[in-house]
């Protein structure tokens, strides 16, 4: 199975945004909605002025979104790429606040989570994913980080790697910067949603409470097949 | 014999009890994170494989309506002559004697008559009306429960088109497991004392037939008999 990673050279970013469109085009996104972004921080050492940074989904290796997610729609597949089963979600949108990136929202049609998935319904076509295939400068390079032969798992090997990560319990972003970038400090841990954070609770409660009615009465059916109770030496029940 | 139960009642208590296993068990599967349902993965794992994902889903939003279309026909039609008579038996509670026989019937169950006298204690049950202690208990989680999941579930239902409602939707998804997990816990207790306890063949067989014989009623419910408005009412 391949590990799909992406390796992003913020120094190559101008700004064009191409990849932005081009992701909205394949994905059919909705007018307004976007799965990737290019930060702009003010630089005095660049030649624009400003630092560019490309960015989407982290496709983290300890995804909050996947265990904020009660229904596990969210879940990371076996080739390192965090997806959304649309059938499966049901729309809560604690993936959506529990994302340190931002990374992801609710379809207001659909009303369920999106996300940027690289692409994967053209991927399996053979296809780039749409943000790699449009970035004129090739800041952006994918592929299976375990092919010693592909393009990004040769970079890695070569090139200084930088993650941008929460400073608290970081998720392990998959999706890295090659070399220096600017900013690496705007990611935040975030709380799950109290209502979540609350279904452990329950789910711990009722665990053991229906463990102890269940076993209960397991252990009471046992008793009466081995010791019926009408056996005993004195039984009003008799009577009924 | 007496009546004890009419056919619609008896309709919709199994009526009730097919629906309730079903979606409690579809929506543990629904439910698929094992930190926030009670059960573990390979409950949702297995009806997953029998039914895919989207297949479950559609399975449980139909079988709840359903449900809640026959309950809300049910009680319009028989509001008068049995939701009411019942809610206000369910909460004809009596909370000393109420917590006597839970405490003593629990007892009696679990350690058993002799050694409960060994002990000094006393496994004499107080007198109980047409429910007793743990029945009025165990209903009053099961309409309370079933209440909360009808609200939170069609607000969850219909979420879908709602736009900026994340936080309703959150706090519904917790009502809901909430709700499903108070009846749940009881569930077993409940059909254990009712179909499997040796000695409540009656109490079963009346969940078919209406009727329960005079001296397992003089037994189990004498409150019930000598109500101005018992057995009398209802074996019309
Ligand atoms: C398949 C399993 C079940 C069996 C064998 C069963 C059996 C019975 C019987 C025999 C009674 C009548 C007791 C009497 O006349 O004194 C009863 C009453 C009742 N059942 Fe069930 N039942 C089952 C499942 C359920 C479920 C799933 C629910 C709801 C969540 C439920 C809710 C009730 C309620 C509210 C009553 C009336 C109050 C009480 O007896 O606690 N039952 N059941």
């Amino acid at each position: 199975m391949a590990r799909y990673v992406m390796a992003v050279d913020t120094s190559r970013c101008m700004n064009c945004r191409a990849c932005i469109l081009a992701c909205q085009q394949r994905n059919g996104l909705r007018y307004g909605y976007y799965r990737n972004w290019v930060r702009r921080t003010p630089d005095a050492g660049s030649p624009s002025g400003f630092a560019f940074q490309p960015g989407s989904c982290m496709q983290c290796e300890n995804p909050p979104c996947v265990a904020a997610c009660p229904t596990l729609a969210t879940y990371k597949g076996k080739d390192g790429v965090v997806r959304v089963d649309k059938e499966r979600c049901i729309g809560c949108g604690s993936c959506v606040s529990v994302c340190p990136y931002g990374a992801r929202y609710r379809d207001p049609v659909l009303g369920v989570a999106d996300k940027c998935d690289y692409c994967a319904p053209s991927r399996a076509l053979g296809l780039e994913p749409a943000c790699v295939q449009a970035c004129a400068t090739r800041a952006r390079i994918f592929g299976d980080a375990d092919d010693p032969n592909d393009p990004v798992a040769k970079i890695l090997a070569v090139r200084k790697v930088t993650r941008v990560e929460p400073p608290e319990h970081s998720p392990k972003p998959t999706q890295v910067y090659l070399g220096e970038t600017k900013p690496t400090d705007w990611p935040r841990t975030t709380a799950l949603a109290a209502p979540l954070a609350m279904m452990h609770v329950v789910a711990g409660a009722v665990r053991w409470l229906g463990a102890l009615s269940l076993f209960g009465v397991v252990g009471v059916f046992l008793k009466e097949l081995v010791l019926p109770s009408g056996s005993g030496p004195r039984d009003p029940d008799k009577t009924a | 014999m007496i009546r004890r139960h009419t056919p619609s009642a008896i309709f919709m208590h199994w009526f009730n009890a097919l629906c309730w296993l079903l979606l409690l068990a579809s929506g543990l599967a629904l439910l698929a994170n094992p930190d926030m349902q009670p059960v573990g993965a390979w409950w949702p794992r297995l009806w997953n494989g029998a039914l895919g994902a989207g297949g479950l889903l559609d399975l449980h939003v139909t079988l709840g309506a359903a449900w809640l279309a026959v309950y809300v026909v049910y009680c319009l039609l028989y509001l008068r002559r049995e939701v009411l008579p019942f809610l206000r038996e369910i909460f004809r509670l009596t909370p000393g004697q109420d917590l006597a026989w839970c405490l003593r019937k629990g007892l009696v169950l679990t350690l058993g008559e002799p050694a409960m006298r060994r002990l000094g204690l006393n496994p004499e049950l107080p007198p109980q009306g047409f429910y007793n202690a743990g029945q009025k208990l165990f209903a009053i989680a099961a309409v309370a429960g079933s209440l909360g999941l009808v609200l939170s579930g069609v607000l969850l239902a219909l979420s879908r088109g709602l736009t900026d409602a994340e936080n309703l939707v959150q706090w519904a998804l917790f009502v809901h497991l909430a709700c499903a997990g108070i009846v749940a816990v009881g569930l077993p207790v409940h059909i254990y004392m009712a179909a499997l306890a040796p000695g409540e063949g009656p109490a079963l067989r009346s969940m078919f037939t209406g009727q329960v014989p005079e001296a397992f009623a003089r037994h189990h419910n004498p409150l019930w008999l000598t109500e101005p408005d018992g057995p009398g009412v209802m074996r019309k």
